[in-house]
């Protein structure tokens, strides 16, 4: 049972990490972006065609990441050149990530996968409990768990990181040294979102292994969520979304058991842990933010 | 405050509200200039800003069509058929008319919290509360009361139950500094959770078999029809609740106070206003908006709960109030139109077999349209 858990978590965690991890970088920068659940299914959509249409799933993968990309550009163009509500503009980004997959994807619907198979690690895998839990999972779960620490590196051992940080904190202080923090902030819009694509390309051709409108339900805005929970640094966001994912895995686990816990609650709770942890953490983790989110969070407090 | 020496545009825009507006100018009306032709300048913005609307609109509407013809639909018979959909005889424009009434609420729900400088983005969960709301209270009355005052009771469950609701993540940025956003949005999902547990559970109808639905309101319970078979008296309900929230944010010293929370927080508490109760009065009247939307719904054309009832009016009464820059008249247009192009969908779906669901496109990209280019842009020296 706990085994069966722990599976789940790490299993679903992936398509969770991944834009919990795309916000964070996008958040660094002093943007918030709504538009992850868009960018989420675009990503889950593109990979789930090109898998079928050329047979790779790895092909899929990448137009996943391209998919999710492309959707955060537009954020990024909207917000960045024309100073548009970032909160605003992140929910319509979504609304047309929901309505193109809505429309290209009502052919596919049903279709078979072209799944992106899991990958036993040799050795590894054959460990009591750890093996099953950590080494025989999809190669894009892999990738998650070997993103966390390259991001944690990156963002506080890099120049790249220096400036990604400073713009979000100190944008004067990296235009004066010549950097624009405009051009950080693109790159860190629409790498955030090719990460939120890979997490929906993770979701639809290797967890549920199919297509539905509007599969991510909420994900993509949990995401967000989970970057307050981590406290913008990639090592927390990887307890929260595994705290997310591990909530599912939990009430699919009891539900199978048939337990007496109503499923309706069990259903709600990866949502209310989410709205708890946030709660209970934000006094303390607001001091965290990025200078520049700050103009986001503190109205009308 | 920020130590900025060169405040970023970029991030400055991401206050809800209209920053262009004075906080003044509301109250007291700035006298015209004694030499100038004032009128001549509003009725040249006026016409510029109506370029600019036209303009946006009509390039998300080329956009969707090139997107159309993708799907191998042919895109003027797919736009004649969403424009017949929406607009094409009574029934349609009764369709229109009945899909706008819960979109205007909701966009007010989503108004006045932006006023005061905060982002209800709860409004789908508000909504379904407040025909929870309403259909709690109708089990209660048990058939009891009849007349007018049952219709007022029902209303007043559906908005208990979307204030309730809009309470949490209200409480929760007040005493936590919890983001409101977020805190909403998610709610969305749980309220839709709880209404499924209902309709699946406790208010089951016995006689339902496959698809669960709950039991149906007395006909005591459901709203007088006005027009065309279908359109009840919602309709008027929604647009006195937009005056009623325009006289409001113009003349009322409340309405003025908002505005002021909204334009810079810190200065409303220097000045000595009640900053907390202030937001939390505001996102809970718009909770009690969206859920008066919810009751209109199960009353007057639902006339039960079932699960899906009513999907996505909230986050399109959110983008309508955005469209309308949150100005409580403007947002009845606003409703209008998102509401023409919601059942359009209906029309595209049956002439060129395109998914429904194919119009938020549409509506997204006027949205884009509106937010990017619909206004001057005011931002000097960008990063």
């Amino acid at each position: 049972m706990i085994e069966a858990v722990c599976v789940g978590a790490v299993a679903g965690g992936t398509s969770i990490l991944f834009p919990t991890l795309g916000e964070l970088i996008t958040e660094r920068s002093g943007v918030i972006n709504l538009g992850t659940e868009g960018s989420m299914l675009c990503g889950a959509l593109a990979a789930y065609i090109i898998g079928i249409e050329t047979g790779s799933p790895w092909l899929g993968v990448v137009a996943g990441l391209v998919a999710g990309a492309g959707l955060a550009a537009v954020h990024a163009f909207l917000v960045l050149h024309r100073g548009a509500n970032q909160i605003a503009t992140g929910l319509v980004v979504t609304f047309l990530g929901l309505g193109l997959t809505a429309l290209f994807g009502q052919d596919y619907v049903g279709q078979g996968v072209v799944a992106l198979e899991p990958v036993a690690i040799p050795g590894l895998a054959s460990l009591p409990f750890v093996g099953p839990v950590l080494f025989d999972h999809d190669p894009l779960t892999y990738l998650s768990l070997l993103a966390v620490p390259a991001l944690w590196w990156v963002l506080v051992g890099t120049r790249a990181g220096l400036q990604l940080r400073a713009a979000g904190e100190r944008p004067e202080v990296l235009r004066t040294f010549g950097t624009s923090p405009r051009a950080v902030r693109y790159a860190a819009v629409i790498g955030g979102g090719g990460l939120s694509g890979l997490g929906g390309a993770q979701l639809a051709t290797a967890f549920t292994r199919n297509w539905s409108e509007g599969m991510t339900v909420g994900r993509g805005f949990v995401a967000v969520g989970l970057v307050i929970f981590a406290a913008w640094d990639p090592r927390k966001a990887l307890v929260g979304a595994y705290l997310f994912s591990g909530a599912i895995a939990l009430q699919l686990q009891l539900q199978a058991q048939g337990s007496d816990i109503s499923r309706y609650l069990l259903a709600a709770l990866p949502y209310l842990v989410v709205i708890i942890s946030l709660a209970s953490l934000s006094r303390r983790r607001l001091h965290a933010a990025p200078e520049a989110l700050n103009h986001v969070f503190e109205h009308a407090s | 405050m920020s130590t900025h020496t060169a405040p970023d545009a970029v991030v400055d825009e991401t206050s809800a509200g209209e920053p262009d507006v004075a906080p003044t100018t509301h109250h007291a009306p700035v006298p015209p200039p004694a030499d100038g032709s004032p009128h001549d300048d509003r009725w040249r913005a006026a016409a510029r800003a109506t370029v600019r609307w036209t303009a946006s609109i009509g390039a998300a509407v080329i956009i969707f069509a090139a997107f159309l013809t993708t799907q191998g639909a042919d895109p003027v018979e797919a736009l004649t058929a969403m424009w017949n959909a929406a607009f094409g005889d009574a029934r349609s424009t009764g369709d229109t008319l009945l899909r706008a009434t819960p979109l205007l609420l909701a966009a007010l729900a989503v108004a006045v919290p932006a006023r005061a400088g905060m982002f209800n983005i709860g409004g789908e969960g508000q909504l379904v509360m407040g025909a929870v709301g309403a259909m709690a209270m109708s089990t209660a009355l048990d058939g009891a009361v009849s007349g007018p005052l049952v219709f007022a009771l029902l209303a007043l469950g559906g908005a208990a139950g979307g204030a309730l609701w809009a309470l949490i993540p209200a409480i929760l940025k007040v005493a936590l500094r919890t983001n409101e956003a977020i805190v909403s949005l998610l709610l969305n999902y749980v309220a839709t959770i709880v209404l499924t547990w209902l309709v699946f559970e406790p208010w089951k109808d016995p006689l339902s078999t496959g698809q669960a639905y709950s039991t149906e309101l007395p006909d005591a319970e459901r709203l007088p029809i006005l027009w065309a078979n279908r359109v009840h008296i919602g309709i008027v309900v929604a647009v006195l609740a937009a005056l009623a929230v325009w006289v409001a944010f113009r003349s009322t010293r409340w309405g003025f106070r908002l505005q002021v929370l909204g334009g810079n927080p810190e200065a409303a508490r220097r000045a000595g206003l009640r900053v907390g109760s202030l937001a939390i009065g505001a996102m809970v009247l718009g909770g009690a908006l969206a859920g008066l939307a919810g009751m209109l719904e199960v009353s007057g054309v639902e006339g039960r709960l079932r699960p899906g009832i009513m999907v996505g009016f909230g986050y399109i009464g959110f983008l309508a109030s955005w469209l309308a820059r949150h100005h409580p008249l403007k947002a009845v247009l606003a409703s209008l139109v998102l509401a023409a192009i919601a059942v359009g969908g209906n029309g595209l779906k049956i002439s060129a077999g395109v998914s429904g669901a194919a119009v938020n496109v549409l509506m997204a990209l006027v949205l884009l349209a509106v937010l990017g280019w619909a206004r001057p842009n005011k931002r000097v020296g960008a990063p």
